[in-house]
């Protein structure tokens, strides 16, 4: 009897009857079974890669292997570079994407607030989204400079005017009999800023907080490219320069861990808004 | 008991990129103090447009409206006004949700406010409730929280804009009980929009037929119907006599055309 108690304390649902707590383990399993197998998937790729590589089926000198990169790093930590090269990507990620998602944010409060200034300015946001911003690359560096400040702007650019565009969507789709009641109860411009629009754009916020995390790694990246002496991006172009496709691999693969790991940030943060 | 709400000749116009539509015209009713009165009429004739008016969000092309003998003013304080949906936020729990008018207008006297939306919510067996999200309620709770908001600011007249449209019949029923308790309880003065000429009857003590677009009022029925709630008012003997008066005024019109 203890047992079963035990067991139900750590079931966050305490089961009903025989069913319900079927039911449960069944959800239970199927999670543990999605898991398994996302790990099982990992691993049987790392490990035909490491087989095939080994075994010369694939030349590790184009396409590395597992155990290449996995000594690649651990020199790189031994020679300390590394954390320089991520902490340099990694302040350049961050800045640009809160000055994308901060400005952008700022932008699309200004245009829903004035409607002309909206109307005036769409057909500029409208080509702006569409440009290749890679185009700008030689223009953003004779204007700012290289390095951080040229990485940093091509950064904001790739975000910024799709968190506006996001954003002024989601605050013109607020539900106007909403509004309508803000302003039965008296509510001003200012009062149904704070108290409607922007918190029923909350969920379309966090969407745009998921999108900036990709295109804010795309930016640095391609900023890191086009100018730059230190950085994983960097760190790749210098790699394949000199043919040393390991570097290029475990800058990649430290690429993808960052980036999930902000990801994962973000969801924390959406959890914490759902609660 | 004296008037409360009075319409002399109102006019409205809409005004579109291809013309310019007559909404209202001369419209001229009026509605007694702790009265509760429906207003039907065909879709689209300009129910909603006269709450509107009378709440501030539009403005008269012509005419006036007089609320306790003078001209109604924008953001005029003594007015509630309940839309077709609850419109809870559901961002804010019921609480934050009953007390957004207070949170809006910051009056003086915003303590004994809050004390009456503990009252009500008391009463009205919603208090167990006010840390809860909207999420978690039954329809009819959130259309009691949805009025309870409205109270709140101890509005001298309510406006109801077909607050049950997006509830089933039976919830619907139920919630048209309870807010009628409340509102006459509360001793309040209400105005219903409504094309359910059932709800109406049930409901209130004066019916007001609209014509089609341009509206204008085509007959004003004062009800005497047995029954304490809007339920026990259905099995008057004179309920269905009313409805068939009420549903000819409409449909006459409709074949008139």
């Amino acid at each position: 009897m203890k047992k079963q108690t035990n067991k139900q304390k750590m079931s966050k649902v305490a089961p009903y009857s025989k069913a319900h707590e079927k039911y449960i383990k069944r959800l239970r399993n199927d999670k543990i079974i999605v898991i398994v197998f996302q790990i099982l998937i990992l691993l049987a790729i790392i490990g035909l890669w490491e087989l095939l590589a080994s075994t010369k089926v694939i030349d590790p000198f184009f396409v590395s292997s597992p155990s290449r990169i996995f000594n690649m790093f651990i020199d790189l930590v031994k020679s300390g570079a590394i954390w320089r090269h991520i902490g340099i990507t990694l302040l350049e990620t961050i800045v640009g994407f809160a000055i994308s998602t901060i400005g952008g944010t700022l932008i699309a409060i200004i245009l829903w607030w004035n409607e002309k200034l909206r109307r005036i300015l769409e057909p500029y946001i409208v080509v702006l989204n569409s440009l290749p911003k890679i185009a700008l690359g030689p223009i953003i560096i004779l204007w700012v400079g290289s390095g951080m400040s040229a990485i940093i702007v091509m950064c904001v650019l790739i975000c910024i005017v799709l968190t506006t565009i996001t954003m002024l969507n989601a605050f013109n789709s607020c539900d106007t009999d909403k509004i309508q009641l803000m302003k039965s109860m008296h509510a001003n411009k200012f009062q149904i800023l704070t108290k409607l629009i922007l918190p029923n754009a909350m969920e379309e916020f966090i969407s745009v907080l998921k999108i900036n995390v990709g295109m804010s790694w795309v930016g640095t990246i391609m900023g890191e490219y086009l100018s730059s002496s230190a950085g994983l991006g960097y760190l790749i172009v210098y790699g394949s320069q000199i043919f040393k496709i390991d570097l290029v691999m475990t800058s990649t693969v430290l690429l993808c861990l960052l980036a999930a790991l902000m990801y994962l940030t973000v969801c924390l943060i959406e959890k914490w808004h759902n609660r | 008991m004296g008037t409360m709400l009075e319409f002399k000749d109102v006019n409205f116009f809409y005004q579109t990129k291809k013309a310019e539509i007559h909404a209202l015209k001369d419209l001229n009713f009026e509605v007694d103090e702790e009265e509760f009165a429906s207003i039907v009429g065909p879709s689209g004739c300009g129910k909603t447009t006269i709450l509107s008016l009378i709440a501030g969000l539009l403005e008269k092309s012509s005419g006036k409206i007089l609320l306790c003998e003078k001209e109604i003013e924008k953001n005029d304080s003594r007015i509630g006004y309940m839309f077709q949906r609850d419109h809870l936020f559901e961002w804010r729990n019921i609480w934050q949700n009953v007390t957004l008018g207070i949170e809006l207008s910051k009056p003086k006297n915003a303590d004994e406010k809050k004390e009456f939306a503990k009252e009500l919510l008391k009463k009205y067996d919603l208090y167990e409730f006010i840390s809860t999200k909207p999420r978690s309620l039954s329809g009819g709770m959130r259309q009691r929280v949805a009025l309870i908001r409205t109270l709140v600011m101890e509005p001298a007249l309510l406006l109801l804009d077909e607050p049950f449209s997006a509830l089933d019949f039976q919830t619907r029923l139920k919630v048209c009980d309870d807010v009628h308790e409340i509102i006459k309880s509360e001793k309040k003065t209400a105005i219903l929009v409504t094309h359910d000429i059932s709800e109406a009857l049930s409901m209130s003590d004066k019916v007001i037929v609209l014509s089609s677009r341009p509206a204008s009022v085509k007959h004003v029925e004062k009800l005497k119907l047995n029954g304490e709630t809007p339920l026990k008012r259905r099995e008057d003997t004179n309920f269905g006599a009313l409805f068939d008066l009420i549903w000819k005024k409409l449909t006459n019109e409709e074949t008139n055309k």
